[in-house]
């Protein structure tokens, strides 16, 4: 286990009732990283979560938090005091007031940030004496969101964050957690299906699909090296088996034959000219395409 | 703070069964002065059997007030309405917040499963003990208002049984609640189990002293068989076995 590492998981599988929720997961989240976690719905990204927070037990692989078991019931003790959690349900205690929340929350985390709960309160501008109950979605939001930020966390886990929110909302949101991060020294894990929240705020990302990792890497890299090679021949394309490394998908339509590289396009254009297309063409991928290309595609 | 949420989550309950246990001892007590006018009605039966036997000595316990507290409200009334709070108290818990009621939150906590648990088993044995002990405090208040004495062993005592078996059903509650994700099914199921306990009492003869609602009535102590250890500590060995496999199931339980 690398001390730079936050997260680390390897071969990780969860079976519920014969259905394999996670099928060999291995992931890696550095220290200091803003993580996006992207996944259609069912993909197995909350599960993964609540594998990590303890709240499901693993039936097979390995999982560290912090370099701490967090299929250890006692180690998982210790994972959520240095943890921040906001689940997307956004589920907290309907019958207490703002306050009462708050109050009840605080003597669970010895490094309790009262600076930022009191800077949050005043920002989200939160009614300390309104039951849970009668917050909308959007305030509830924000309370999850300061109950998570003050804890003096090390890392921030969240599953999707701004579900269910407005634009407006999801841009608050989205601002407040950058400007966080900005200012503590801390990671952050989040889960989401919106590939343009992702594609705003990550560093880094993995894309999950049926309980296991089909991209992971840090963005910026997967921009460089993700691209779309498009053949265009002057009869049907023919059936080619690139040998090249990075090769992630070939589409065959017509005279079109499409690959998708994640490494190595260079390498690959030269295989390809063997073919005797009447034109080559080479494209940036965009995040979106790249969820689309490893994911839909799999359908 | 654990304590202040599980206080939180039973209060109403609580609060309901304390003021319901409280009315109901207060009326015991003022129905008194009336059912000593009437004692004289009530003819001498010659009924043969089991049943025939418990009216007898139901028409003769109430020509004193200790027996009359005893066979009309403590056997009855009471033993029926702490069944209820006691399954009432017991349930819910985790599983059945595990949709949208703050569960994942609680589970988010630098907290162990156990503690959770224990936390809100102390909660609903502590308020437990103040619905058993409470409305035998005020029979012992109010008492010298029709003219009688309660004892304040007969007060301790009888409230030490009440608690030694309401806290199986509570306990009991808490297990099922470890296995359902919703609030009724358990009480549900707690509430077959101690109707089914106490339509089969009365055929059990001697050994129904003994039973879930012997012990609740304390009916070895009232007939005068002295403080019932033995079957105290079984109870309360019984609640700590069940709370003990319902920490050990929410243990196992994924959410």
């Amino acid at each position: 286990m690398s001390d730079a590492l936050v997260i680390e998981t390897s071969d990780l599988r969860k079976q519920y009732d014969g259905v394999e929720a996670l099928r060999g997961l291995t992931l890696q989240v550095p220290a200091g990283s803003i993580f996006g976690f992207l996944g259609r719905n069912g993909a197995g990204k909350t599960t993964t979560i609540k594998v990590l927070l303890g709240m499901v037990r693993p039936t097979g692989g390995s999982v560290r938090v912090f370099g701490l078991p967090a299929d250890a019931p006692d180690r998982s003790v210790e994972i959520r005091r240095r943890v921040g959690f906001v689940n997307d349900e956004k589920d907290l205690y309907d019958y207490m007031t703002v306050g009462e929340m708050i109050r009840f929350t605080r003597p669970f985390f010895p490094r309790w940030r009262a600076d930022l709960e009191q800077r949050y309160l005043h920002k989200f501008e939160l009614p300390a004496d309104r039951r849970i109950k009668a917050l909308s979605r959007g305030t509830r939001t924000k309370l999850a969101l300061l109950l998570a930020l003050c804890r003096g966390a090390e890392l921030l886990i969240l599953d999707e964050p701004t579900s269910g929110l407005d634009p407006a909302m999801t841009e608050e949101v989205l601002q407040a957690l950058v400007t966080h991060v900005a200012n503590e020294e801390m990671a952050v894990f989040f889960s989401s299906h919106q590939i343009a929240e992702v594609d705003q705020i990550a560093d880094r990302i993995a894309i999950i699909d049926r309980g296991r990792i089909v991209v992971t890497g840090a963005l910026d890299d997967l921009r460089e090296n993700f691209r779309r090679i498009q053949l265009v021949f002057d009869h049907d394309a023919p059936e080619a088996a690139f040998r090249s490394p990075g090769i992630e998908r070939v589409q065959r339509n017509g005279r079109v034959l499409t690959v998708l590289s994640s490494a190595g396009s260079d390498r690959i254009v030269e295989e390809a000219r063997a073919l005797s297309p009447a034109s080559i063409d080479i494209a940036p991928v965009t995040l979106k395409e790249i969820f689309l290309e490893t994911v839909v595609a799999e359908d | 703070m654990l304590w202040y949420k599980s206080w939180l989550e039973t209060r109403w309950r609580f609060l309901i069964g304390l003021a319901l246990l409280m009315l109901s001892a207060a009326a015991a007590v003022a129905a008194y002065p009336r059912v000593v006018q009437l004692l004289p009605l009530v003819p001498t039966m010659q009924v043969g059997g089991v049943l025939g036997r418990r009216i007898r000595e139901g028409a003769d316990f109430m020509r004193t007030y200790r027996g009359y507290i005893w066979a009309q409200w403590l056997r009855q009334s009471l033993a029926n309405m702490m069944t209820l709070f006691a399954v009432l108290l017991g349930t819910g818990g985790l599983l059945s917040q595990a949709s949208g009621g703050g569960a994942m939150f609680t589970l988010s906590l630098p907290v162990s499963r156990a503690r959770l648990l224990g936390v809100r088993a102390a909660t609903g044995l502590a308020e437990l003990a103040v619905l058993a002990f409470i409305p035998l405090l005020v029979i012992l208040l109010l008492s010298p208002g029709v003219g009688e004495t309660y004892g304040i062993v007969d007060a301790l005592v009888h409230g030490a049984c009440l608690f030694a078996a309401a806290a199986i059903l509570f306990s009991m509650a808490c297990l099922f609640s470890t296995v359902f994700h919703d609030v009724w099914r358990p009480a549900l199921i707690v509430c077959a189990i101690a109707t089914v306990i106490g339509i089969c009492e009365p055929f059990a003869g001697e050994l129904s002293r003994y039973s879930l609602f012997g012990i609740m009535d304390g009916e070895i102590y009232f007939r005068g068989g002295g403080v019932p250890w033995v079957e105290l500590l079984a109870s309360a060995a019984v609640s700590a076995a069940m709370l003990f496999a319902a920490t050990s199931n929410l243990a196992r339980q994924d959410f």
